[in-house]
């Protein structure tokens, strides 16, 4: 095993690992953030009393969850820019715009990750007791007060499992990425193999790495969850 | 820019020969992933800690590892090996398609073991217990109370696993495998117009998912009749924590946060 292939600087492959795999999180975060906002407004949507909301919601969410993310990918980055001109031109006005390649993978990564979190999310508001907000209705709160105070909190416990799993899934997701030319850990690290023929280091590398974000985020998720039901008997697994 | 009529028209059957790479990619996946993981399943259950242990591992890195690098590791990566490079196997890693379906059925693998682990503990303990007071042998017990009770409780799961099996596919396109998705980059390299063919792949990839997902749901129903009346409720997608059907009749199979993917 050749170690000096992994150095900083001008002969190892360390440096562009490294701005790769920062890259990657750049990413993973970005489209994760974005992603789970969407996510809450489309299971509002989901559980709003318009039914015009419920089925675009609905059927946004059939689609973002059938469609393979690659798919989705390549149609945000070479056809988004596309479609909002011919939107535009319809309306008479040239627009000229163009996405690149990192708010093409937000995008796309954040529309999917949307579609899965807003399951979670309207099951977790549905699993939080009616009386709670009857409750805080007699009280005289306004339904967004209801939901920003009591509501959401209380959903949030219940959907902290499946977020944190889609955080795993969303990270899992990010190397697709490479496929619409950015220069993210898989991306380097198929520069590198391409460079010194040496694939397998690199892309073993890449695997470690991988696993050693997935798991520090289980050992994260434990904590967190910990953190989140020490208020409750400890025992076997929670709910809240 | 936008492609007219006829083009598309003239595209169709190479979309065709495309779904038919899909379907063979996920059946071969299917196929090999169960297989791999009905011999990661009984580590997994095992009571030796050893044994658990890889099994554990197992799950660990195939379910931790992005699909793409376990893809680019075996496609690029593994003929190097001198193992691989200097015996007959190289001939093997020489196609794409192999690659494709070796790594796809690892990664199906770490998901489906898991699915069955959880389906296998959802079973009722009395019954095990009640099947190995009658004097029914452990082989017996398997085949005719645990598989049978594993196989409802499990379903819903790996109708999930199924489909994210059909999406997982399109990163097979990466390795020169022409099934949908490469279709239709083929399709944009030659016309120019990004949008029509990806719409008409995930158009395709639309009505394969819906059509799987009814199936499961239907299959569900006929296999735990009892249950149709909740089923309705509880459709729905992956990550969900709470309220499975599985709670109506008693045994309720965790629905670990993990089988959506």
């Amino acid at each position: 095993m050749n170690w000096t292939l992994f150095s900083i600087g001008a002969e190892g492959w360390g440096d562009e690992l490294l701005w790769g795999f920062a890259l990657t999180m750049t990413l993973a975060v970005a489209a994760y953030v974005i992603g789970t906002v969407i996510g809450l407004l489309a299971a509002l949507a989901l559980l709003s009393k318009s039914r015009v909301l419920r089925s675009v919601s609905a059927a946004y969410g059939t689609v973002f969850r059938s469609v393979p993310e690659l798919l989705i990918l390549f149609l945000t980055y070479y056809g988004a820019a596309l479609m909002i001109r011919s939107a535009f031109a319809m309306i008479g006005i040239d627009l000229r715009v163009s996405l690149d390649a990192f708010t093409a993978g937000v995008v796309a990564l954040a529309l999917v990750h949307g579609a899965y979190t807003a399951e979670v999310f309207r099951g977790a508001i549905i699993s939080v007791p009616t009386g709670l907000r009857e409750a805080a209705r007699s009280l005289g709160m306004t339904p967004f007060v209801t939901f920003h105070r009591i509501t959401f909190p209380v959903a949030l416990r219940y959907a902290f499992p499946g977020l944190s799993n889609l955080w795993m899934v969303m990270i899992k997701n990010t190397p697709l990425v490479s496929a619409i030319g950015l220069a993210d850990l898989i991306g380097q690290a198929n520069t590198a193999g391409q460079n010194t023929k040496h694939y397998f280091a690199f892309f073993t590398a890449a695997l470690i790495a991988y696993l050693l974000v997935s798991a520090v985020s289980l050992w994260g998720q434990l904590r967190l969850e910990r953190n989140l039901t020490r208020h409750l008997p400890k025992q076997g697994s929670w709910s809240p | 820019m936008i492609m007219d009529f006829e083009t598309l028209l003239s595209t169709l059957p190479g979309f065709a020969e495309g779904l038919g790479w899909t379907l063979f990619l996920t059946v071969s996946v299917l196929f090999f992933g169960m297989i791999i993981a009905l011999m990661i399943v009984p580590c997994r259950l095992s009571q030796n800690w050893l044994a658990n242990g890889f099994g554990l591992t197992f799950v660990f890195v195939f379910r931790g590892a992005p699909l793409l690098v376990l893809l680019f590791l075996v496609y690029y990566g593994v003929p190097e090996l001198p193992i691989v490079r200097d015996t007959f196997l190289w001939h093997a890693f020489q196609y794409p398609v192999f690659c494709a379906i070796l790594s796809l059925s690892f990664n199906s693998a770490g998901y489906l073991t898991e699915v069955i682990v959880g389906a296998v503990r959802a079973v009722p303990r009395g019954e095990v217990e009640a099947a190995h007071v009658a004097g029914l042998s452990r082989w017996a017990v398997i085949k005719g109370v645990i598989a049978p009770n594993a196989i409802r409780l499990g379903l819903r799961n790996y109708g999930n696993e199924m489909v994210f099996v059909v999406k997982a596919t399109s990163v097979a396109s990466l390795v020169t495998i022409q099934e949908l998705m490469a279709r239709a980059s083929g399709v944009y390299y030659r016309t120019y117009d990004p949008i029509t063919p990806l719409l008409v792949a995930g158009a395709i990839f639309l009505v394969l998912i819906m059509a799987l997902s009814r199936f499961m749901a239907f299959l569900e129903v006929r296999l735990s009749p009892e249950l149709s009346r909740k089923a309705e409720t509880a459709r729905s997608g992956a990550g969900k924590p709470a309220a499975s059907i599985n709670a109506v009749d008693g045994p309720s199979l965790p629905q670990t946060p993990q089988t959506g993917r």
